[in-house]
């Protein structure tokens, strides 16, 4: 039964993929993965969800507006870094408009999953992962 | 025409060509700026040769194409942010890529541009257009979303439900892929261009392969090509089954939605174990020997075959959902034509170009062009349905024809190659051309334009005088990839 009180609400922010990244995302809605069944789910605002996922390298101009929707996510949050752009080892690490992933142009991911892009299999074990960690914000 | 349109001759024979270029039906594969004061155009002739123009000049300025030609109005807008050239006679030059983030003397594409530059501590956004007047409501979304999408910013002007202007600000993901290419060897840029756009990889990948190819005078292996082929439809396949599904959950339908997201799953999987990525990144080269399981494509193809039948008698048969795509994000084919639309969009507005009928690769291969006239959400996912169905009909001839041939080539490209050299091809989302400057074997300059950059502004047209809850909807129909554009 603790499964059922345990949910994770996630908001998402493209800060400069290559849009494969997101679509591995989206297929987590579709029937095949069923995100949704294991208590987690996508929201519409930052001010609703526990942790934010990033995709991208983090492009300049997406800077300031990353930082904003992190800062209207509700303490204790957790910020999750998808893909090796994000986690800053993908191929534009060094492109001029790029910050070089999540790290280093906000603060530490609590979780990095790498792939390129992560397949929503990868995805999903992960996040689960972090639904059930140790200081979760959830329990 | 018998007027001076410039005081400069030079100017005045750089607009006229390739004004005429249009006139005579070619179509612009990219306008791309160099160092040294250097602009070059290239367009694709309907014989299917490509033709050069330049224009080298003194003093800040060259004369701008904008007012002639439409379509290159965000070229140059482009070129005057990445290069700091002033377009002279730029109907609406204002900054395209460039933020007020950026260091004034920051031109990123010359040559002593800094490789990372100060950023100004301010907000990035540009000034927006708005239509000023009683009853106008200025509407932002973006640039961050509420679902899983990339980023971009739109100002809509509304005048009650309906909208009067939208004011696309893009490039928010723009991280400087065409200077990241810069200097690098050949053999690392393979990995780079995958990456251009998660949806278009292979055709950016075969851009870079045919480039290289043709400066260096190879023809690949029949069997080479025809592998080729395979990849360049599966991802046709992949990307149109996405936007397939998209535009019925943009009004609700979610069973189509569902299940199409379902088949796009499927080919998904199936092109990972035979190909070995679910978007095919790094999966051309220039002799990559038929490694594909053969047996596995036929059958997924056929598995694709039977799940397809089922989707579209439920798609063709519920007269509520093409209710509701008719007459919805209307572009006219004069508008089409004006500014230079490409793919899916241009085709379903009546203009019958597919970039394949002149590619040299598909010359084994009758490729008709897809055909829908009314230019609405409904023409735009007519054209899919009937691409999917013409590259299901084009793999299997292909397959059919890697049985037969085999090859066990191996080609490197000289390690010295240099010179300047433009490729195109048919991506799902339209033509998309990379022209490129090598020299000494590296790169020396690389310009990517996409099918993508030039329908946003046909985009912002289509949806104007439409109602603001329709935009999600029509933006599925395009469903242009912002990486693509913004690069
Ligand atoms: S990690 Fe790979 S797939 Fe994801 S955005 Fe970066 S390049 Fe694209």
């Amino acid at each position: 039964m603790r499964q059922f009180m345990r949910s994770l609400q996630l908001r998402h922010v493209d800060a400069g993929s290559c849009n494969a990244c997101e679509q591995e995302l989206s297929a987590l809605l579709s029937k095949e993965y069923d995100i949704q069944q294991y208590g987690i789910d996508f929201v519409a605002s930052p001010r609703h969800a526990d942790a934010l996922l990033v995709t991208g390298p983090v492009t300049d101009t997406m800077k300031t507006a990353l930082a904003k929707v992190w800062e209207a996510v509700p303490r204790p949050r957790r910020l999750v870094a998808i893909g090796d752009c994000a986690a800053g080892c993908g191929v534009c690490q060094d492109a001029y408009a790029s910050h070089g992933g999540v790290a280093s142009s906000l603060e530490s991911p609590d979780l990095i999953i790498r792939g390129c892009p992560p397949t929503p299999e990868h995805i999903l074990n992960q996040l689960r992962r972090l639904q059930w960690k140790d200081g979760n914000p959830n329990i | 025409m018998s007027y001076l349109l410039f005081k400069d001759a030079s100017g005045d024979s750089w607009v006229r060509t390739n004004m005429k270029h249009k006139m005579n039906g070619n179509q612009m594969l990219a306008l791309t700026g160099l160092r040294g004061r250097l602009l070059k155009a290239h367009w694709l002739t309907t014989s299917g040769d490509i033709a050069e123009e330049s224009l080298q000049w003194e003093g800040p300025g060259f004369p701008s194409l904008s007012r002639f030609l439409p379509e290159a109005a965000w070229d140059e807008r482009e070129i005057h942010d990445l290069f700091g050239y002033v377009p002279d006679g730029h109907p609406e030059l204002r900054p395209l890529v460039r933020t007020p983030r950026w260091p004034k003397t920051f031109f990123p594409l010359q040559d002593d541009a800094d490789s990372h530059p100060h950023w100004r501590d301010v907000e990035p956004d540009n000034p927006s257009r708005i239509v000023e007047g009683d009853g106008v409501t200025v509407m932002k979304v973006g640039p961050t979303h509420a679902g899983i999408i990339e980023s971009g910013h739109f100002v809509f002007s509304i005048m009650g439900e309906n909208i009067l202007h939208l004011d696309a600000h893009l490039f928010q993901n723009h991280r400087g892929m065409e200077k990241v290419l810069e200097t690098r060897l050949l053999g690392q840029v393979p990995a780079l261009v995958s990456r251009i756009c998660g949806a278009d990889s292979v055709s950016h990948q075969f851009n870079f392969v045919s480039a290289v190819e043709q400066l260096a005078g190879r023809r690949a292996p029949e069997a080479v090509q025809w592998d080729r082929i395979l990849l360049l439809e599966s991802e046709r396949i992949l990307s149109h089954l996405n936007d397939l599904a998209q535009i019925p959950a943009g009004v609700g339908f979610q069973v189509a939605n569902q299940r199409g997201l379902a088949m796009k799953e499927k080919w998904q999987r199936g092109l990972a174990a035979i190909f070995g990525h679910r978007f095919l990144f790094d999966t051309l080269d220039f002799d990559r020997e038929i490694l594909c399981d053969k047996d596995g494509l036929r059958t997924l193809v056929r598995s694709l075959e039977q799940s397809w039948s089922q989707w579209r008698r439920l798609v063709d048969h519920h007269r509520g959902f093409h209710d509701r795509m008719q007459g919805v994000g209307v572009v006219r084919q004069s508008d089409a034509e004006r500014l230079g639309a490409a793919g899916v969009a241009a085709r379903a507005s009546g203009l019958g170009f597919d970039a394949r009928t002149l590619m040299p690769l598909y010359q084994g291969i009758e490729v008709e062009p897809a055909r829908a006239d009314g230019g609405d959400v409904e023409a735009r996912f007519q054209i899919r349905l009937q691409e999917v169905e013409s590259s299901v009909r084009i793999l299997k001839i292909a397959l059919d024809q890697v049985s037969v041939t085999s090859s066990n080539s191996f080609w490197q490209p000289p390690c010295d190659l240099s010179g300047d050299v433009v490729s195109y091809s048919e991506s799902p989302h339209g033509l998309n051309a990379h022209m490129i400057r090598f020299e000494d074997g590296r790169i020396q300059r690389y310009h990517v334009r996409s099918g993508a950059f030039r329908n946003w502004p046909v985009l912002a047209l289509a949806v104007a005088g439409n109602a603001v809850a329709d935009f999600p909807l029509i933006n599925k129909s395009f469903e242009l990839c912002y990486s693509c554009s913004d690069r």
